[in-house]
């Protein structure tokens, strides 16, 4: 009886121990150190086990024929390999990381975003909103990143040595025309566009991708919501106007409006200023965005913006005895539209386009000037990812541009009328090439034809970046800019061709936990800068692009979060030197816009028993160059050192009700931006100086902001 | 957090019964979890996601797993691979089975794990989501406890920060008690919270 059995079952696991087949191998990674804990099976069934701390498996599986074998885990890339089984057996598998993810090296020389999608953040969204001195512009936060000079009485981005010219902006990768509102002299201007609609934002300070031209110092790019999560009404209640919005989503659409009314006329009443106001200044404006998701991998996105603006003053002239008269109104109207969608095989396509048109009456004295821009961009652009490691892109854009201006002088009572069209042609191609986590590089080329200066410009863009320990990585970049003259010139003459930059920066960052620090130094120089002959650019000056120039320097940051609870602040320092001999200048010089050192220091503190987050910024900049017609030299003298503190706090009365009040340059520092002499000396032999101020030198804001939403939940902290 | 994990092992209790291959594989796996080899438990939950290309729940327990161990991290990037682990499953399990509100809840752990990490830097935008996640879920399945819990939980959240009283949601906590304890689910079903209700039960009796 014993012997029969005996053999029954050692038949019986003869037959299974040959249906079995034995898996076994080690796991491990590029360094060849063993992994232990990744998952290793057939894929398809539950045949499978993890690693021991040597990096080895062993399992067996009934499975026959060809099978795959899975290997993943976590940070790496999923290893598959299929056979058939008995050539699975006795593998050395050695797992590939992933790049993409938070660890891994980032190309970011010259660059910071905002927004929580970005690796490195220098921004977090509420901070744009709520920076002290920023008064809920974008634009103004960016003032505190290191880069940026303070510039307050022109309240654009002045970008490491580059005039506000040289910064272009993008929604959605398509370009702004006329991003700012107008505003008069020494009266900061500001963004049209409100910060709720956007999700993120990118600012580069130099050293920027081959998508992007037509700027010689700067790109700034915004990123609209692309689906909002709920309906909402926002009610705006503030001290300088209203506001109103709604978003609605039904099905597969959503459309928000945005609308507001400005009008500082009460304000100006109860906190006069230096000028006298015909007309204080009223504006209207008014956004909408409607989104289709037409499936899951694609996103149609129309959004127009319109915007009108209107005021009349008289401001204080050394020269005009009465003051200078000087009254605007104008109006724009943009429409951008932009299509993405994912396509099979990691290819994707995006198109959009953007027209624009502004129309601007200006009087000054008795003078008239009518300027009227068409002005429009069409993008596509395509990318194609070979592997997680290698990405191409590529694309083609064109810019038009027609601007109109009509000049009545008055003292010979006749009519001026210059115009021009700007059309350029640009296309661009790119690789982002990871050689491993902590070797990336991004390779560009970007070609452009100028109709006006009928020209070809090509601009190769290097980047590269290594990291160099867990939490410190080192980046170089390298770029050719191109961009033709300003409308400034080229209402006035056809004979001249782009200006030219060339960037060169090397970044060290170091993020841990909360705190980040960076320093970068940078060299930039110029070439073809226009020059002109006579006091003003006008028809009779003679254009030519024979300007050049440099501007080096070093910029740092420094944001912690960590060490003191509910307390966030950054520190920016730039050290920036620059020169440049452009426009009608007899000689090279710093020019007036660029101070030698500039600081910012923005803090943000949450009192959780008050329910109030209070902030301050302080900003700092050494005295700015003028001319001073009483000593032989150009620009050879220096202001006084600009200083200005603001402050702010907002008050969550509830979830829906936020009380905001913000108050710039606390201190009522009196800063001086550059002086104004006076045409003819006086009886003395010296000529009479009037300092250029800032037109108020603090300003009041109080606003109050109730969001009614289906779940009281959401508030407009991403407003203010 | 350790609670949640304690309650949500037990709570997935099994029934033993007759075993088909994908029962055994799954009692295997919430054993593994209950033996706090939550790793290895992940690990079979993904692999029988992946041969189950019909069923929901392996890949939901593969995303709660991670989501879960995310709690509590200081590495960014750790969280981050970790979330995004949690999200590819939970992204699968929305595939097969859509408009699903026990999914719909675990997506709003997944972005509470986030608002957890950094209140700054993602609290503003993920915190509007879970609004209107918690807003569909009770929707769609007005008498699931856990729904009404989880709403309730993150309501009571927001309430304390602002100061005011969790006493309104007090309620929605008291009558998801007599509904976990008529419910009916299926097997290997999530059936946690029951719990942690009579706990919250308990803070809302002091504060009144």
């Amino acid at each position: 009886m014993k012997q029969p059995t005996l053999l029954f079952l050692l038949f019986l696991f003869t037959i299974t121990s040959f249906s079995q087949v034995e898996f076994s191998g080690k796991v491990i990674d590029h360094k060849g150190t063993p992994i232990e804990g990744a998952n290793v099976y057939l894929e398809g069934t539950y045949d499978g086990t993890s690693t021991d701390k040597n990096g080895n498996y062993n399992f067996s599986s009934s499975e026959t024929g060809t099978q795959t074998l899975v290997v993943s885990f976590i940070s790496f890339e999923t290893f598959y390999k299929t056979d058939i089984v008995n050539n699975l057996n006795n593998l050395n598998i050695k797992l590939r990381e992933d790049v993409n993810t938070l660890d891994a090296v980032v190309i970011n020389a010259g660059s910071f975003d905002a927004g929580n999608k970005a690796r490195a953040v220098a921004l977090k969204p509420l901070d744009i909103v709520t920076t002290a001195s920023a008064l809920g512009d974008a634009v103004g936060a960016l003032q505190t990143l290191p880069g940026t000079s303070a510039n307050d009485e022109d309240g654009r981005l002045f970008v490491r040595g580059g005039d506000a010219n040289e910064t272009q902006i993008f929604i959605d990768g398509i370009r702004v025309f006329n991003p700012f509102i107008p505003s008069a002299n020494n009266i900061p201007t500001r963004g049209r566009f409100s910060p709720f609609l956007f999700k993120g934002l990118s600012f580069s300070t130099g050293g920027y991708s081959a998508e992007y031209g037509q700027a010689l110092s700067s790109v700034l790019t915004f990123n609209t919501i692309d689906q909002p999560d709920q309906e909402k009404t926002e009610l705006q209640f503030m001290s300088v106007g209203l506001g109103a919005g709604n978003t609605q989503i039904w099905g597969k659409n959503s459309f928000s409006i945005n609308t507001s009314y400005i009008n500082l006329a009460p304000y100006q009443l109860a906190f006069p200023d230096r000028n006298e106001w015909n007309e204080p200044f009223e504006g209207a404006s008014g956004e909408m965005v409607y989104r289709y998701k037409p499936n899951e991998d694609g996103l149609i996105k129309l959004y127009g913006a319109f915007n009108y603006s209107n005021f009349d003053l008289i401001q204080d002239d050394i020269n005009f005895e009465n003051g200078f008269n000087f009254a605007l109104e104008n109006t724009n109207l943009y429409f951008n539209g932009s299509y993405k969608q994912r396509l099979g095989n990691r290819w994707s396509i995006s198109g959009g386009m953007s027209y624009t048109n502004e129309n601007t009456d200006i009087n000054l004295e008795e003078d008239k000037v009518n300027d009227v821009e068409n002005s429009a961009h069409f993008k596509v652009k395509a990318t194609k990812g070979f592997s997680n490691r290698f990405k191409l892109s590529f694309g083609s854009e064109y810019f038009i541009t027609n601007f109109r201006e009509d000049f009545f002088q008055n003292t010979s009572n006749s009519n001026f009328d210059y115009t021009f069209n700007n059309n350029i042609l640009g296309t661009f191609a790119e690789a982002d090439i990871f050689f491993s986590k902590k070797l990336a590089t991004k390779i560009g080329i970007r070609l452009e034809n100028s109709e006006v200066t009928n020209q070809f410009t090509v601009s190769p863009r290097v980047s590269i970046a290594y990291k160099a320990g867990k939490y410190s990585q080192f980046s170089l970049a390298y770029g050719q800019f191109y961009q033709n003259p300003s409308s400034e010139f080229l209402k006035f003459t056809n004979s001249l061709s782009a200006e030219n930059a060339s960037h060169y920066i090397a970044n060290y960052q170091y993020i841990k936990d909360r705190q980040q620090f960076r320093i970068e130094g940078y060299y930039k120089s110029y070439d073809d800068l226009v020059k002109f002959d006579g006091v003003v650019a006008s028809p009779l000056s003679n254009y030519t692009n024979t300007g050049e120039g440099y501007a080096k320097g070093v910029d740092l940051f420094w944001r912690d979060g960590k060490n003191i609870k509910n307390l966030e602040y950054w520190v920016s320092y730039s050290f920036l030197d620059t020169e440049r001999d452009y426009r009608n200048y007899p000689t090279k010089a710093t020019p007036n816009f660029a101070s030698k050192h500039n600081m910012s220091v923005v803090g943000k503190y949450w009192v959780n028993d008050w329910k109030t987050q209070l902030g301050i910024s302080y900003r700092f900049a050494t005295g700015r160059t003028y001319t001073n017609p009483n000593t032989t030299g150009f620009l050879n003298e220096k202001t006084k050192n600009y200083n200005s503190v603001s402050l702010n706090a907002a008050y969550l009365i509830s979830q829906q009700k936020i009380l905001y009040f913000s108050v710039n340059n606390v201190l009522g520092t009196q800063n001086v931006f550059g002086y104004n002499y006076r045409n003819q000396p006086n009886a003395n032999g010296t000529f009479d100086r009037q300092a250029l101020r800032p037109n108020a030198d603090q300003f009041f804001f109080i606003g109050f902001f109730w969001s009614i939403s289906d779940d009281n939940k959401s508030n407009q902290l991403n407003n203010l | 957090m350790k609670k949640i994990i304690t309650l949500l092992v037990l709570v997935s209790a099994i029934t033993i019964s007759a075993q088909t291959k994908y029962e055994k594989g799954m009692m295997k796996a919430f054993e593994l979890w209950g033996a706090k080899e939550s790793d290895k438990a992940a690990q079979l939950f993904e692999r029988i996601s992946k041969a189950e290309q019909n069923e929901w729940l392996p890949s939901y327990y593969v995303a709660t797993i991670e989501i879960l161990g995310s709690f509590g991290l200081k590495d960014e990037a750790k969280l981050n691979s970790k979330l995004k682990k949690a999200q590819e499953f939970l992204d699968e399990a929305k595939s097969i089975s859509p408009k699903n509100p026990e999914i719909m809840i675990n997506q709003a752990l997944l972005n509470t794990a986030y608002i957890a990490f950094d209140g700054q830097k993602y609290g503003m935008t993920l915190s509007v989501k879970n609004a209107a996640i918690y807003k569909e879920a009770l929707e769609l399945a007005p008498n699931n406890p856990r729904v009404i819990l989880s709403k309730a939980e993150w309501d009571m959240g927001s309430a304390e920060f602002f100061g005011q009283s969790i006493e309104p949601y007090c309620k929605d906590v008291e009558k998801t008690v007599p509904l976990f304890e008529k419910e009916k689910l299926p097997k290997f079903y999530p059936r946690g919270g029951i719990e942690r209700a009579k706990n919250i039960l308990k803070k809302c009796k002091k504060e009144n």
